[in-house]
Parts: C-alpha cells; structure tokens; sequence
C-alpha cells in the first residue's frame, strides 16, 4: 500500500469493484494467426518424444540451467570456487594414495595430470546424475501446476554440470602447462567425447529421474550407484590394468569409453582404445534412447504421483 | 475458422487413494503379496475414485466460464486436465489456442534469486520468450508496484509482495485461454480491481477465460456462463444468476448429504450410517429462523441439529466447527464447554445453536459438526453440515482470521477524540 492511507484508497475501491464491469464488447476477431490445436486424450502404449514440444521450450531449457548455475553457489563463501576445489581436492587424494603408495601405473604422464584428466569428465557425469536423479521431485511443485514437456528438468540437471566442467578445465590447463604436457591434434576430438558423456549421462537421468518419481528408492541407491561406478571406470588407474579378455565386458560401461577418450585427447599419448570407444557409444546411445523412451511413458503420470 | 476455443468430450478421471499409492519397491511387493489374498475387484473399487465423471462441454472463443462446485467436485482436475498438466483416463479435450494456466500463482518462483531474475524464470516457465518478457518487463514491474525491490531476494519479500509479482508476470501471459483457480482472491482490494481488470482487458482482445472460484460475487460479476460440478459430472451449466442460485440452494439443502470430513475418515469410516451417532440433518439459519446461505459481517446465526443416537453413550459433547474454504479451522462451538447437556437415551434427538455475532472476515465456510466426549478423546461421529459466506467489502482473509475493532489511546491527552473521519461502519443487519 501507498503513502496515503492504505485503508481509505481500499474502501474507494471496494465500492466500485463488482459493481465497475462494464457489458463487455463483442470480441474482435482473432488475429490471422494459426492457433495450434491440442488434443489432450488419455495416450497408450509406447511413444516417441515429442521433440517439437522440446525445441519449443527450449528458452526454459536455457532458465533453468542458469537457475541451477546461479543458485549452486549463492551464501557460500567460496563460491564457484567449490567447481574447481572438488576435482581438485579428489586429485589430490588420489596422487598421494593411488600415485606415490598404491604406485599405480598412468600412461607415462605424471600421475596427477593423469587423474585430473579422468576426474573431470567423472566428476561432470556424477554430477549430473546425482543432481537429475531428483530433479523430478525436487521440483514437483512445478509438475503438479504447470505443463511444459517434463523432459526439460532432467535435462537442466545435465546441462548445468557442464558450466562446472568448464570452469575446472582451466584447473587442468594450468596444471598440464605446469607439467608441460603438450596436446597433439587429437585435442580436436575433445568435444565428442563431451557429447558423448552428456549423452551417457543424459541416458542415465532420464531412467533414474523417472523411477525416482515411482519409486523413491532410487534417491537412496544414487550415492552407492555413484560411488560404484566410479571403481568401475579407468580413473584412478588405467585401462590397460584391466586383463584384456575382460575388456569388452568392462567397456559395456559407457564411462570407461568417455575417460579414455577425453585422456587420450587431451594428454594425446598413445593410440585410443577404439574397441572401447565404440562399444561405449553404443551402449550410450542405446541407453539415450531407451531412457527418451521410458520417459516419455513415465511421464503422463508425474503430475498424479509426484 | 471455428470459432470454438475448448471441447471437451466425455472426460473421466480415476485417482488412486491411500493404500494404493506405493511409492517404495517394498511398498508394491507387499501390495502384490497383499492383494494374492484379497478379493481383487473390491479392493479395486475401494481404492479408487473418480475426480471426474463424463464431463462434456463447448466454450466458444471470448467466453469467460466460471466453475463451480464443493470441495472434491472436480473443479481442480478439470483444470488440470484442460492445462495438459494431467491426462484424463478416458475421453478427450481439443484445445484451439495457446494456454495460459494460473493454477497457483507463484509456484516457479525460486527463493534466492531477485525479484528481477524471477521475472524471467517464472515467465519462461509459464511458457514466454526471453524477448517476450524482455518487451514485456516493464509493465510488469509497473503492474507489480515493488519496483524498489526488485533487485533484492525474493525470500525477503512479504507474501503480498511476492504474490504481487508473481500475478503481475502471469497477468501478461496474453495467452488465447486463460485457466484461472482461485487467484483473484490475492493481495489487497485494490489489487483484485486490476486483477480482474486485466482479466477483462485479456477477454476484450478476445481471449476466453476460465475461472474457477469459491467467490460466487465475482464469479457473479465476471463471468457469462457458470458450469456447477458436482462430484465429477456436471450438474448444470448455463447463466450465471441460475446457476450460482441452484448452486446455493443445494448448500441450503445440503443436497441431502452430510459427509464426512477427510480427517475423519480414518477414525470412524466413511460410512454415517454405521456409526452410534449420526447427523441426520443440519440447517444454517438467521437469527430469526430463515434459511441462509450468506451471512453479513456481524450476524448472528443458528445451527439447527438432527442426530440420531444408537446406543446410550455417557457424557455426549457435540461440537460445531467453522472451518474456512483453505481448511483453516476459526472456531468451535461445544455443548460441554458451553454446560449444555444432551440427552443420552437412543433415539432421534435435536437441538440448535444460537451462534455469537459473526466476527469472521469474508469468505466460504463450512459447518462441521462432530461429537465427542467431554475430554475431546473419544471421536463418535463427524460430518460436513453445509457451508455459508461471510459478506464484507474490506474484511478478508488477508485482514486476519475475524476482525474486532480495538480502542485506541494517546498518552497526548488532547489528541483523544479529534480523529480525522468517523470509525468504519460495520455494517450489522
């Protein structure tokens, strides 16, 4: 309420409120524009994605990762630092146990740059996990009031992590400048393997975030899953530690394909594991797919069971 | 080009209740392992309801509809289903428009971001452009009148505040239907005026509005067509004063049904008839014995009892509640506290309760009467008796619970008795 008196220019309005509605004139007609007609109908069976209704809300795609970027680290004293501090301080712990104690082998580069090249892309699909896995629910509040396509929330949750990514890959270049470790051309294919994680994770979101709306188990088995999965990829020690006639089996996990591919980009020693690389993109993409697919029968119940 | 803006054909929708939710892993085995030993099909019906029930209707293009109805009745799963938040079980709605949906103002909202930085995030998730709010921004902020605020964190601001802003950015959705469930009833009068006034501008530049709504004076205003749901199905549909009056006489009626509150259900099961003590019948009257539905500030009331008692029971307490439309309980009224004793023999019985000058600021109400022992720890019986308004241009619930005026004293001695204008009249018929 105003400077003047609240209660006075309340009453004055009050008099008038139900009783100012003039006879409404006859609607103009409608601009000549396509109005898109919507069937909203009980839907059956499997799906696709609706795509289209994705790329439409593509801007809330875009708000919620920089919702998610801005409210990470509000009231911390550190700030964004905490993207860099995570890896970093993980680096730390796995240099003195794994590299001067355990003396695990690294490729011929110093261990350090060795685990930092693994941790980053590890800590990006953690990240995204953890965070996606109750996305869901976290914003359940938005689900149960307002219609956008669901898959946006997961996504966001994927996306977001990359901002952290960025920031701790300047750590690594002051770190392999610090080493003189010189990339080579293969530094080009960083970016697919990038994508590749964000697929692997994305992949893994959408099942996870799903399940976690029906079942809520899930939000108490994602720290175990996570902690499991990363003695399942190459990060603390190499790929070559790894008997090779396990190899096919190990590289089932999407993870081992974006590690050693993001170390052998950036740190450009050696030739990649193509076999691994492929079998990882493989079962990445099978468990995009899969997850777009799943989510997308989970979905028409969010609003009922959230 | 039609000129249609919804159809909406035969929807229904189920809803599991209570048990049938399993949100665990180990909740649904057990459901499994459960139901191997039950009969499945009464299990079945028991778990489940139907919020809607074969609802169908045309709203042509600039129409504004009001949607009415009790608690429960399906109001708020219409919307739902019309928004496309949820699907409906059968049936279908064709939607002709980009839609705009109101369901709860400000839910988006994220606390430690500034008002500025939610502008943008609660209008991209009700579905505008960055350009579009970029465009749009300053009216909004103008609409909202928080302008000093609006760099600050939202989880500093008042809740006016924060409702202000957040109606000021759903209002310039522009969107060609606009699904509204009780938002008109925020922030201070004058705020209401521009709500409702931009509900007008919207439906001028031909949009079609729908509003759901406990307030029937501004449904009344408002709107040209009124649709009264009544446990999922429509019960009419048409003008707005033969409706909102149908509507009411069902209240006064009580559409012969007392029901029993939610809470209760699990203490004495939904079913009245079962119990030692059942409310037959309730009237809400004027002081002088005529039926009522509306109530002004400052009225006294009667409540007029039937029960029927099964058993002798030692120490019977009735109690009449006023329970708020958000569920808020605003008195009650006990036959133990106030040293009335009811007889206890079996049989039909009857009394009636001369309330106090209702001091209760305008709003829908609902009557619950429940019977208890004289220490309130024995439930025997509990049951919806009807709902009456409370009218009052000023009073509501953004003033408090019920309004009483204070005195007021200066220690300036001189200044007593000099006010500038008279004391509001409450008005007392």
């Amino acid at each position: 309420m105003g400077k003047e008196s609240g209660l006075e220019r309340v009453l004055v309005v009050s008099a008038t409120t139900l009783k100012s509605i003039p006879e409404a004139p006859l609607p103009p007609v409608l601009k000549a524009k396509t109005l898109p007609t919507v069937v909203v109908q009980a839907s059956k069976g499997w799906l696709r994605p609706d795509f289209r209704a994705i790329w439409d809300y593509r801007e809330l795609l875009y708000f919620l990762v920089w919702r998610d970027v801005k409210v990470r680290y509000k009231q911390t004293a550190i700030g964004a630092a905490w993207a860099i501090c995570q890896p970093l301080l993980t680096m730390m712990i796995f240099a003195v146990i794994f590299g001067r104690f355990a003396k695990i082998p690294s490729n011929n580069v110093p261990y350090p740059i060795f685990a930092l090249a693994g941790l980053l892309p590890w800590t990006y699909f953690s990240q995204s996990i953890t965070r996606s896995g109750g996305s869901l629910v976290a914003d359940a509040n938005l689900i149960r009031r307002i219609y956008f396509p669901r898959l946006i929330i997961p996504a966001s949750a994927v996306v977001a992590p990359l901002v952290d990514l960025a920031l701790s890959f300047l750590i690594l270049l002051v770190m392999m400048a610090w080493y003189r470790v010189v990339p080579d051309w293969a530094v080009l294919t960083l970016p697919l393997f990038i994508c590749l994680a964000v697929c692997a994770a994305l992949g893994v979101s959408l099942w996870l975030s799903a399940l976690n709306v029906r079942y809520r188990d899930v939000g108490h088995a994602i720290p175990f899953l996570v902690q499991f999965w990363m003695y399942a990829s190459p990060i603390a020690y190499p790929l070559s530690l790894i008997p090779r006639r396990w190899h096919v089996l190990y590289s089932l996990n999407p993870m081992v394909a974006v590690v050693e591919g993001f170390r052998w980009g950036l740190l450009g020693k050696g030739s990649p594991e193509l076999e691994a690389i492929l079998t990882g993109t493989v079962v990445a993409l099978v468990l995009l797919l899969s997850g777009l697919v799943f989510f997308k029968r989970m979905e028409r119940s969010f609003a009922d069971i959230v | 080009m039609s000129d249609l803006a919804i159809r909406a054909l035969h929807l229904a929708k189920e809803y599991k209740i209570g048990e049938a939710q399993h949100n665990t892993l180990r909740d649904q085995f057990m459901a499994g392992v459960k139901s191997l030993f039950k009969r499945s099909e009464e299990k079945r019906r028991k778990d489940r309801f139907w919020a809607l029930h074969d609802v169908s209707f045309d709203i042509k293009k600039g129409e504004m509809v009001g949607i009415i109805g009790h608690n429960g009745a399906g109001k708020s799963t219409l919307l739902k289903i019309l928004s496309r938040i949820t699907e409906p079980t059968h049936g279908r709605a064709e939607i002709h428009g980009r839609v705009g949906s109101l369901l709860e103002v400000g839910t988006g909202f994220h606390f430690e971001l500034t008002g500025r930085e939610n502008v943008y995030l609660y209008g991209a998730i009700l579905g505008m452009t960055k350009a579009e709010i970029d465009r749009k921004f300053k009216k909004i902020v103008e609409f909202s009148e928080i302008e000093q605020f609006l760099d600050t964190a939202v989880k500093h601001y008042s809740s006016g505040m924060y409702v202000r802003l957040a109606f000021a950015v759903a209002a310039h959705l522009d969107p060609e239907i606009l699904l509204i469930d009780e938002v008109l009833s925020v922030g201070d009068l004058a705020f209401q005026r521009k709500c409702m006034e931009q509900a007008r501008s919207l439906r001028e530049s031909g949009s079609t509005v729908i509003v759901v709504s406990h307030n029937m004076f501004s449904i009344k205003a408002m709107c040209d067509r009124v649709i009264y749901l009544s446990h999922g199905k429509v019960l009419a549909d048409g003008p707005p004063g033969e409706v909102i009056s149908l509507y009411e006489k069902d209240i006064l009626g009580g559409a012969g049904e007392l029901d029993t509150p939610h809470w209760a259900q699990a203490r004495l099961g939904s079913d009245p008839t079962q119990r030692v003590v059942v409310i037959t019948d309730m009237q809400i009257l004027n002081e002088g014995g005529e039926r009522r539905t509306v109530f002004n500030f400052g009225e006294r009331g009667r409540v007029r009892i039937k029960y029927e008692l099964r058993q002798s029971i030692k120490n019977l307490n009735f109690v009449v509640a006023l329970i708020r439309s958000d569920g808020v309980a605003c008195c009650n009224y006990s036959s133990e506290l106030d040293g009335f004793k009811i007889r206890v023999k079996p049989g039909d019985g009857a009394f009636e309760v001369l309330i106090p000058a209702i001091k209760l600021v305008a709003d829908l109400y609902s009557v619950h009467v429940m019977v208890w022992d004289d220490k309130f720890q024995q439930l025997y019986g509990a049951q919806i008796g009807g709902s009456f308004h409370v009218r009052h241009e000023l009073f509501n619930s953004h003033f408090g619970v019920y309004h009483e005026s204070a005195e007021w004293f200066s220690p300036n001695t001189d200044q007593v008795g000099t006010a500038e204008r008279s004391p509001i009249k409450v008005e007392t018929h």
